[in-house]
């Protein structure tokens, strides 16, 4: 049985995954362009429209420290900040979503740019506990002035497309963030692995030798907070207008797990791939928000658990995702962006040896029939 | 004008006086040796040159412009590069891209054909150094030897105009010291002034013209190599005392 799957396996890889990681990834850009098609339900459109929020966030995540080596545990910050910007633009000033929206991305990147000064000053295991300060502190100003941000109250905001019906409305939010998704993917891969990005892992690798080489390593550090910081506030204004509630509360905005889960994204799918979080975001939101519930209650029908448990599920949930993912990070520790790229890259490997194989035995065989034809003549 | 001023430099951590009033000038085009027994304070001056330490007193002028507190990297881009005792590779990085870093500081990017293709220029460096084989492989693989050289290279991209040598020597066999030996006497024919820091005298000995002895961070001595090998001080200070 274990062999039958293996040849299976072996089978689907040699067909199906034997294709340049590009075009995988177009293939997989196309699917979920399609499809709606299907028709849905209204739920796994919702998650997915999160998987790609939560895509971009722990992409942003992985630039400034999968890339340069900033450690940042306080991700959530941007995330936050452009939610509550927006929420508050849109409340206050009647704005339309399209100018909101900038806005709050603005916001963002100027606080990335103020808290960057600050970060700057201190490195490693420092950096770290700064960063994840600065949630902390919003969600304090926030619960303090709570005449304007509605403190524990969370803010309702309008959603892309009001006059839509209930369907048309989560099919726009998820063109919209995968929209957002492809183009910010795009752009953040294409820096990592620019001229800048290079300069970039040379600050991870070494930031003394990097200052040797001429460097402003300040301009490049507050470089990669201003990007980060840029994508991590589109997608959280983003997030602010799309679901059911569409509304902003400081609890899933700011707190730290929002930040820990971009962390976990982004580790799980390999630090500084930036196509591996891409991938890992689907996975697991889909994993969190859909799937296990699917199997909870797949075990309960078959009377294979007690129905008790489905009333405990909430924490029975936590337990299940947190056991999966040590699992998965304990079987590749690199990273599933890593793991694929890596056997993609043995299957060319091992293609183009065949091909050589054949073209040696090919002129072998040529040169040996070729002989004894001379041989046969003579 | 001298190219390099070092005067009354001065530095110490807590009661440890690492480099004591010293003062000595580089001219263009010169090869300087710093020679001194472990803890003498050659690696200190580097790094009081290049930034990485500020000086407890004393200036330290490059082309006739005082630099004593600047940053390293607006030190570097004044034309000052230099090279670790204790390798700095970029691990993550292959080795080509190790040397396009430079190719990204202001200095480095300077000139218009560098900026085009920084890869072909790399590629030069890396040729000038003998490390083409292995410019893809990720700088984390390379030998100790290739180590070396890839921080010359690196150093070099910045087109400096003084490059300072911190034991380029240490830790490399007799080839790879001939093919440095080599590639120093290439490097001081194309223009660039050069100070070395090392302990393998006889290396050092035949690229010097100078060379200046610390001990315990004052200079003890100044001459051309010959002269300095005949010092009774420096000999007293190597070989200890007659009894």
């Amino acid at each position: 049985m274990a062999t039958y799957f293996r040849r299976v396996y072996l089978s689907f890889a040699e067909h199906v995954l034997d294709v340049p990681p590009r075009l995988l990834a177009s293939m997989i850009f196309l699917i979920l362009l399609a499809y709606p098609i299907t028709k849905p339900p209204l739920t796994i459109l919702y998650v997915l429209s999160v998987a790609n929020i939560m895509a971009i966030f722990a992409a942003s995540w992985d630039l400034l420290v999968g890339r340069t080596g900033q450690m940042n545990l306080g991700h959530a910050l941007f995330f936050g900040t452009a939610a509550y910007a927006t929420a508050l633009f849109c409340k206050f000033f009647n704005l339309q979503l399209w100018v909101t929206i900038p806005l709050g991305a603005l916001i963002g990147v100027s606080v990335a740019l103020i808290i960057g000064f600050p970060c700057l000053r201190v490195k490693g295991p420092y950096l770290a506990l700064v960063t994840l300060t600065f949630p902390l502190i919003l969600i304090s100003v926030v619960k303090y002035f709570r005449e304007i941000t509605g403190g524990e109250e969370p803010i309702i905001n309008p959603r892309f497309f009001p006059g839509l019906p209930m369907y048309g409305k989560q099919l726009a939010d998820y063109y919209l963030t995968l929209a957002l998704l492809f183009v910010s993917g795009v752009i953040l891969y294409k820096i990592a692995n620019s001229r800048m990005g290079i300069v970039m892992v040379s600050i991870l690798d070494n930031e003394l030798a990097s200052k040797a080489c001429g460097i402003n390593v300040t301009k490049y550090k507050l470089l990669a907070f201003a990007i980060s910081g840029l994508f991590g506030s589109l997608a959280g204004a983003f997030m602010t207008h799309m679901g059911s509630g569409a509304s902003v509360n400081y609890n899933t905005y700011l707190g730290v797990a929002l930040s820990f889960q971009a962390i976990i994204i982004a580790i799980f799918g390999g630090v500084g791939t930036i196509y591996g979080p891409i991938a890992a975001a689907y996975i697991l939101v889909i994993l969190d928000m859909y799937g296990l519930g699917k199997i909870f209650g797949w075990f309960a029908s078959n009377n294979l658990i007690p129905a008790s448990i489905i009333q405990i599920e909430s924490s029975m949930h936590w337990i299940m995702y947190t056991l999966v993912i040590i699992i998965l990070i304990i079987k590749w520790p690199r990273g599933i962006g890593r793991f694929t790229t890596d056997k993609l890259k043995d299957l060319q490997e091992a293609r183009e040896l065949e091909e050589r194989g054949k073209h040696i035995w090919k002129t072998y065989k040529r040169k040996k029939e070729e002989s004894e034809h001379a041989s046969t003549r003579s | 004008m001298h190219l390099l001023e070092v005067e009354n430099l001065t530095k110490r951590f807590g009661g440890l006086t690492a480099v004591d009033n010293l003062s000595f000038t580089v001219d263009e085009g010169e090869i300087i040796g710093i020679i001194g027994p472990n803890g003498a304070g050659k690696t200190t001056l580097f790094n009081l040159i290049t930034g990485f330490l500020k000086p407890d007193s004393g200036t330290v002028k490059f082309k006739g412009e005082d630099i004593t507190r600047l940053e390293p990297y607006r030190i570097v881009n004044k034309g000052i590069a230099r090279t670790f005792q204790v390798v700095r590779p970029f691990h993550h990085l292959p080795t080509i891209a190790n040397v396009m870093v430079s190719l990204e500081s202001p200095r480095g990017s300077r000139k218009i054909e560098w900026v085009k293709s920084p890869e072909r220029k790399a590629l030069e460096l890396l040729e000038d150094v003998g490390l083409t084989d292995m410019m893809l492989e990720p700088a984390e693989i390379l030998s100790h030897g290739d180590l070396k050289r890839l921080e010359i290279a690196r150093a070099l991209a910045t087109d400096p105009e003084l490059l300072l040598l911190d034991e380029p020597f240490a830790g490399l066999n007799p080839i790879e010291t001939d093919f440095l030996t080599k590639s120093v006497r290439t490097m001081h024919m194309d223009g660039h002034t050069m100070v070395m820091v090392e302990h393998k005298l006889h290396a050092l000995m035949k690229l010097a013209k100078r060379v200046i002895v610390l001990h315990y961070g004052a200079k003890i001595a100044e001459g051309k190599p010959e002269e300095i090998a005949k010092n009774k001080k420096v000999i007293e200070i190597y070989m200890g005392r007659k009894a």
